[in-house]
């Protein structure tokens, strides 16, 4: 038989010689393991690295993040999030308040060594705003009817109306104009991989693990005193708190709540809270039955427990409008919905639905929802599966689906196919919403539209009075949450985590490095 | 019972063993044939997933609706299917893959993936290696006998190579911080995994790949028989009666099976690296088209695809010519 066992002494003298082979290879493997330990910066982490470095075509808080670091716009936020001068030396509006003109400062040298002149200021605008370059930052431009250098070191700039406080929206980052050849940017031009800026830091190399070094630029006139940073590509955001635990990064960006108390409670890390114009909401599908009766929409705000769907993941505020509370926008007036199943079911009779067995139908059909998500929202699984659980218990019957970057553009943006989406929108200090909310803006894949909030959108963009501004946007906020066209959710509370060995730390709240060159490292 | 003899050329994939050494330019123009439809096929197969995919390169470009039209003749997306795959075939016969559209925009399919193949070849080389050293180490030591050692191996390599390395990389990082804080000693030079790129990372993603998703306990096995059935072989006897080292005429004989093994395991390992890859933050083809397929990259993703295909199709011809070179039997009985 073939498969008898049995050893002999040849058996074992062949076990022996053989097994030494696999050992050695082990052996070898592990004992290359002792490598010299990683350089002095500060390294932070991200979910994503960018692919390319523009800030024309940026689109992602991380790439803005990095945006922040290596360009400079003509204006940036001080520690109030006021705007102050940045490559702009000062600035003088016109009476009408349709032209600024700006002086810009004359010991600015863009990281190639070239000197930074208004003709930048002006390939900027002009690039950004020229059909061929397909620019998400378009918006931030498009309010200057024209630029013209007046000299090497002044800028005129015209607007398509007059402006309250123009230096607001100047804090787009300025490129270097001899770093292309056309009036148009492209993704695929050279530039995507050596980025150019004026930026406290310069764009160094792309790693092979994905990460992005950056090396502090020399003759900037903010000396700062972290010479290195390092962006890190940490695709699992449980595994990033770990990495900041175990002393493999310095940074991390936002904490999440589960990671909270471990960081609080470690030595070596402080934390350092701060509040963004984020806010989460439930989008319907306005195009779709029965979605487009604002009787079912108002009847699912009232099964929503919005508390108990927060509490899981962390704290916050929840909301009743498209803006966060902090902002002067937002219309403390506003009711929100009261948590009420009687008086979703007094809806939902009204619509024509009665409730059989526990389930919801109208002419013999059950009322389903299908709820989609982005699989890169932080906790949205936990909110997703609660919110299943909680309209299934109401009578609902719900399915659920996560979509990667692609499918989400393809199913949500372009075919609109879905009924309700849990997403996340977040502003910049001018937390300007009239591509979510106006007719025709980009951004309004729920199909909403209101004729009246169109119109206090327009005023609210056209005054120059910044009252009159309040007032329009407070009134968008009170017609947005009575059309239901999302149920607004909340703002969740942020915390950034940074190594003890990280000093005079200030954040910004949204590009986060704004106030880089006052950190200090041991 | 099958004559042992004969053992070795029973495998499906063994046209060049079969043949003899001055009869091979049939066997191999078929192989090559074989190669090039298993390529074409590859390529047809990845491009039917990534058109069924949701979403498309435009999608995931900014703004990219507003110039659909002009983007998708740009890529070619407006072709059909069929016209896609031929202009791609024709394409990659003059060596132009074509270019990144989403992953790198601009860079040429050929400068990226590259680099990217020389680095999971690092890998997968030496795991298939140290795959076949250990299974024969683990499979001589246990051969015959009952063992503890060889239901640890089942046990360990049975386990997916992506639980494998999770727990891996774990497991490590706990024990060197808590080694670490108790002072025992300073902070090791990999530390902390998988976010530091050091020589135990590699080692770590090599020790995974080879023990991992059955490959450890295929080989064990498949040497432990193989010994079995060697020990009783008359031409071992007749060694060990002319004093001769039986050793060597035991690895020798092993040879054949263990190449059908290892080209066997080529596309499995490959498929794995993928996972390894991404697990452990490694930056080789692997975790390219795992990118690529995210951002439908379609010309890095077919890119890839081919390059991996290749490489099976490549590890089939060299087991198959390690195995005729090692037994002159298989020679003969072709001619």
């Amino acid at each position: 038989m073939v498969t008898a066992r049995r050893t002999s002494p040849r058996a074992s003298t062949v076990r022996r010689r053989a097994t030494s082979l696999p050992s050695i290879l082990l052996l070898a493997s592990l004992t290359l393991a002792a490598l010299p330990a990683q350089g002095q910066g500060l390294r932070y982490a991200e979910d994503q690295a960018p692919g390319i470095v523009n800030p024309v075509f940026t689109t992602t808080m991380p790439e803005a993040r990095l945006n922040e670091l290596v360009f400079e716009g003509l204006y940036t936020d001080n520690q109030n999030l006021a705007s102050v001068p940045c490559l702009a030396e000062s600035s003088e509006l016109s009476a009408d308040r349709t032209a600024l003109t700006v002086k810009l400062r004359s010991d600015v040298t863009w990281h190639d060594g070239t000197p930074f002149t208004s003709a930048d200021v002006v390939y900027t605008i002009e690039a950004m705003k020229n059909k061929g370059t397909l620019s998400t930052e378009k918006g931030r431009v498009a309010w200057i009817q024209k630029a013209e250098a007046l000299d090497d070191h002044t800028v005129l700039l015209q607007f398509e109306r007059a402006e309250a406080r123009p230096e607001d929206k100047l804090l787009f980052k300025v490129l270097p104009a001899h770093k292309f050849s056309g009036p148009a940017i492209k993704r695929t031009d050279p530039f995507r991989n050596e980025p150019v800026g004026t930026g406290p830091y310069r764009f160094a190399r792309y790693n092979d693990d994905n990460s992005i070094s950056l090396e502090s630029h020399a003759d900037h006139r903010d000396a700062v005193s972290i010479h290195e940073i390092v962006m890190r590509e940490v695709s699992d955001k449980n595994y990033q708190a770990k990495l900041l635990l175990y002393e493999s990064l310095e940074a991390l960006v936002r904490v999440l709540p589960r990671d909270l108390a471990v960081l609080q409670n470690n030595r070596k890390v402080d934390l350092y809270p701060y509040q963004t114009n984020s806010w989460w909401y439930l989008g319907f599908n306005l195009e779709r039955d029965p979605w487009r009766e604002p009787a079912v929409r108002e009847a699912i705000g009232h099964l929503v427990d919005v508390e108990a769907l927060l509490a899981p993941i962390g704290t916050g505020d929840t909301l009743t409008g498209p803006y966060v509370k902090s902002s002067p926008y937002y219309n403390h007036d506003v009711p929100s919905w009261d948590y009420s199943t009687s008086r979703a079911a007094s809806l939902l009779e009204s619509a024509g639905y009665a409730q059989d067995g526990g389930q919801w139908s109208r002419d013999g059909e059950p009322l389903t929802l299908n709820i989609t998500a982005h699989q890169t929202l932080e906790s949205s699984q936990e909110v997703v599966i609660n919110l299943q659980s909680q309209l299934q218990s109401a009578g609902f019957d719900v399915q659920v689906e996560f979509l990667d970057e692609a499918a989400w553009k393809a199913r949500i943006w372009r075919e609109h196919d879905y009924d309700l989406v849990l997403s996340q929108w977040t502003f910049d200090r001018n937390e300007d919403i009239r591509d979510q909310f106006h007719s025709e803006g980009a951004r309004n894949f729920c199909s909403y539209g209101n004729e009246q909030v169109d119109e206090l959108l327009n005023k609210a963009r056209d005054t120059t009075d910044p009252h009159e501004k309040k007032a329009a946007l407070r009134e968008v906020h009170r017609l947005v949450h009575a059309d239901t066209p999302m149920i607004f959710l909340w703002t969740l509370d942020s915390y950034a985590a940074l190594s003890t060995r990280v000093g005079s730390v200030v954040i910004h709240p949204f590009y986060f490095f704004t106030f880089v060159h006052d950190w200090r490292m041991e | 019972m099958a004559d042992p003899q004969l053992r070795h050329d029973d495998t499906p994939s063994s046209d060049l063993a079969r043949a003899g050494s001055w009869k091979l330019v049939f066997p191999v123009l078929r192989l090559v044939a074989v190669f090039m439809l298993t390529l074409a096929g590859a390529v047809l197969a990845i491009q039917l997933l990534l058109w069924a995919s949701p979403g498309d390169p435009v999608d995931l470009v900014p703004n990219g609706e507003e110039i659909r039209a002009q983007l998708e003749a740009e890529w070619g997306l407006d072709r059909s299917l069929p016209e896609r795959y031929v202009q791609f075939l024709g394409r990659a016969l003059r060596g132009d893959l074509g270019s990144s559209l989403t992953y790198r925009p601009g860079a040429t399919v050929t400068e990226l993936i590259l680099p990217a193949a020389g680095r999971s070849l690092r890998l997968l080389i030496p795991a298939l290696l140290l795959s076949m050293g250990l299974g024969l180490g683990l499979g001589l030591l246990t051969a015959g006998r009952s063992s503890v050692v060889r239901r640890l191996a089942q046990v360990v390599s049975v386990a997916p190579v992506f639980l494998l390395a999770f727990v891996a990389v774990h497991l490590l990082n706990e024990l060197a911080f808590y080694g670490m804080e108790a002072g025992w000693f300073g902070r090791p030079g990999w530390f902390a995994l998988p976010d530091t790129d050091s020589a135990m990372k590699s080692s770590l993603a090599i020790l995974v790949l080879a023990v991992g998703s059955g490959a450890l306990a295929e080989v064990h096995a498949a040497v432990e028989d193989e010994v079995v059935r060697l020990r009783n072989a008359t031409f071992v006897d007749a060694a060990v009666a002319r004093g001769a080292p039986v050793w060597k005429h035991v690895l020798w004989n092993l040879l054949p099976p263990l190449a059908t093994i290892a080209y066997g395991r080529a596309a499995f390992f490959v498929g794995g690296l993928v996972i390894v890859e991404k697990v452990l933050h490694l930056n080789g083809a692997g975790s390219m088209l795992w990118q690529a397929c995210r951002l439908r990259d379609y010309p890095v993703a077919l890119g890839i695809t081919v390059l991996a295909a290749a490489a099976v199709c490549g590890a089939r011809l060299l087991g198959d010519l390690v195995r005729i070179s090692v037994d002159p039997r298989l020679r003969e009985v072709a001619q």
